[in-house]
């Protein structure tokens, strides 16, 4: 069961990583870029404490990285192209879903065993602060001005989860 | 079977603590040995019970050897070194009681029974092949009786799985010993080839007493009802041998390497049964050239990529001087 937490956060920081860099491919030159720049640079830091604990834990990675890979940027560039705001509000989707799922997570750890999952349980709360900020961040510059932003937020948590569902199992 | 069993289990609950001593002494190890051997045919079930017990450590390996016929000497030299101390009194459900005083120890699970029926039926393979007669054979070394067979429903499939997985144990002891060893100093790490090459070569070879039936276990294994169980002993493995080589990879590199090591391991494994040159030189001289091929693959993609890299650079570096020529790159 952790296995398959551990595979799904560590495909869900991948996968934010790509939809950063696709953002950046766009808007990296303009006013917004620096603060998405941050926003990635915690995220790759993020990636990098997943592959440690994939690493130490001999955790399978989900077969779908590649498909991530693509998925991620794609949507990151797409979301960048509608403005700033369109990024942001794709920020805003992506890090709610993540939030979330951080939050059950550390429900079902709380639920099990939190000794045993102490540092395990400290990286996810780490983590998910973090993303709550990215989503504040995001909310900050504009996001729910884009058009169709209610389509938009809600067609991307769709996908999260979809994503969420399958990494955990391939 | 399994309503043998559970009947007889009903049976002993009820007798309790009832005084029934029958573990072997060390002056009369033959008496009632018949009876024991239906006895120890008829255990009951393990479950959560076992863990109510305080374990007694240095005797739990040794746990399910207590007891039987067969093993009563090296049970009398193990129960007398181990410790008396251990209160037996706190487990009602105990009926036999050991001359040492331990903890009683003779609940094993039909797991545990059903792995010491195939580990000695391993050595009637060579005359009976990978069969039921086999693990009849085994079973009835053991003192049970060979109605026993009942007991595995995947038949010889199950003699198979079994000594797979006695072999991937004893590779992992082996590859965990020499981890040990190169973290402790005592050793030199070997490089990557190496170490895949030793580790296949020492799995391999535990197949060597076994080589002339090995066909007939490979053929087993292919059966549908037992391929998810093989595939899962195979990806262990795998997946075994590579970690301890020092893969530790996050990204697709993960799901090459072991495929590539299946491939290897496979083809090799092919190439042994039906080889004939002393001490199968030809298998490891085919071991040797498939991991070369697969290193050099992977050198050659690591020289695609960055020759791919190299000329998107030249091309992007072709493009700005072209820019700067026609003049588009200048602010206006």
């Amino acid at each position: 069961m952790v296995h398959r937490m551990l595979r799904v956060d560590h495909a869900g920081e991948y996968g934010a990583n790509r939809i950063y860099a696709g953002q950046m491919a766009v808007l990296g030159r303009s006013k917004t870029g620096p603060f998405i720049q941050e926003m990635w640079d915690q995220e790759k830091k993020h990636l990098e404490k997943f592959n440690e604990i994939l690493a130490e834990n001999r955790v399978r990675p989900t077969a779908l990285l590649p498909f991530w890979n693509i998925a991620g940027f794609v949507l990151g560039a797409s979301s960048a192209l509608l403005g700033k705001e369109g990024a942001m509000a794709c920020t805003v989707a992506v890090e709610e879903s993540i939030t979330e799922h951080y939050n059950s997570q550390i429900r079902t750890l709380m639920e099990k065993d939190p000794e045993r999952y102490t540092e395990l349980l400290q990286v996810i709360k780490e983590f998910r602060d973090d993303e709550m900020e990215h989503h504040d961040t995001g909310l900050a510059h504009d996001a729910e001005n884009v058009p169709g932003y209610w389509l938009l937020k809600n067609a991307i948590q769709l996908g999260c989860k979809a994503a969420i569902y399958v990494s955990q199992r391939i | 079977m399994a309503a043998l069993l559970r009947g007889l289990r009903a049976g002993r609950a009820l007798r309790g603590l009832s005084s029934v001593v029958a573990a072997p002494t060390a002056t009369n190890p033959q008496c009632g040995s018949l009876r024991r051997g239906f006895r120890c045919a008829g255990l009951r079930l393990q479950d959560e019970s076992k863990s109510d017990k305080p374990p007694s450590s240095t005797s739990s390996s040794t746990t399910y050897h207590e007891h039987y016929q067969a093993r009563s000497a090296e049970q009398d030299t193990a129960a007398s070194a181990s410790d008396p101390a251990v209160d037996q009194s706190t487990d009602p459900n105990t009926s036999y009681q050991d001359q040492s005083g331990e903890q009683d120890e003779e609940y094993e699970t039909e797991e545990q029974l059903q792995a010491r029926i195939l580990t000695a039926a391993l050595e009637f393979v060579p005359l009976h092949g990978w069969s039921m007669e086999a693990i009849a054979a085994g079973a009835e070394s053991l003192g049970l009786s060979s109605a026993s067979t009942g007991m595995f429903e995947k038949g010889s499939g199950d003699l198979v799985l079994h000594f797979i997985a006695q072999c991937n144990a004893q590779l992992m002891e082996i590859l965990a010993e020499q981890h040990n060893q190169v973290q402790l100093g005592q050793a030199e790490p070997k490089k990557t080839a190496d170490f895949i090459r030793d580790a296949v070569e020492t799995r391999l070879r535990m197949y060597i007493p076994y080589i002339e039936t090995w066909p007939q276990a490979m053929s087993l294994l292919l059966l549908p009802h037992n391929i998810p169980d093989s595939l899962k002993h195979l990806s262990t493995l795998m997946d075994d041998i590579w970690y301890y080589a020092g893969d530790r990879s996050t990204d697709m590199n993960w799901y090459t390497k072991r495929a590539a090591l299946t491939g290897i391991y496979n083809t090799t494994e092919l190439v042994m049964i039906q080889d004939s040159s002393p001490d199968y030189q030809d298998t490891w001289a085919f071991l040797d050239n498939r991991i070369q091929d697969v290193v050099n693959m992977a050198t050659t993609a690591k020289q695609v990529q960055s020759t791919g890299e190299a000329v998107v650079q030249g091309l992007m570096g072709a493009a700005v001087t072209l820019k700067n020529l026609t003049g588009l790159n200048q602010r206006r």
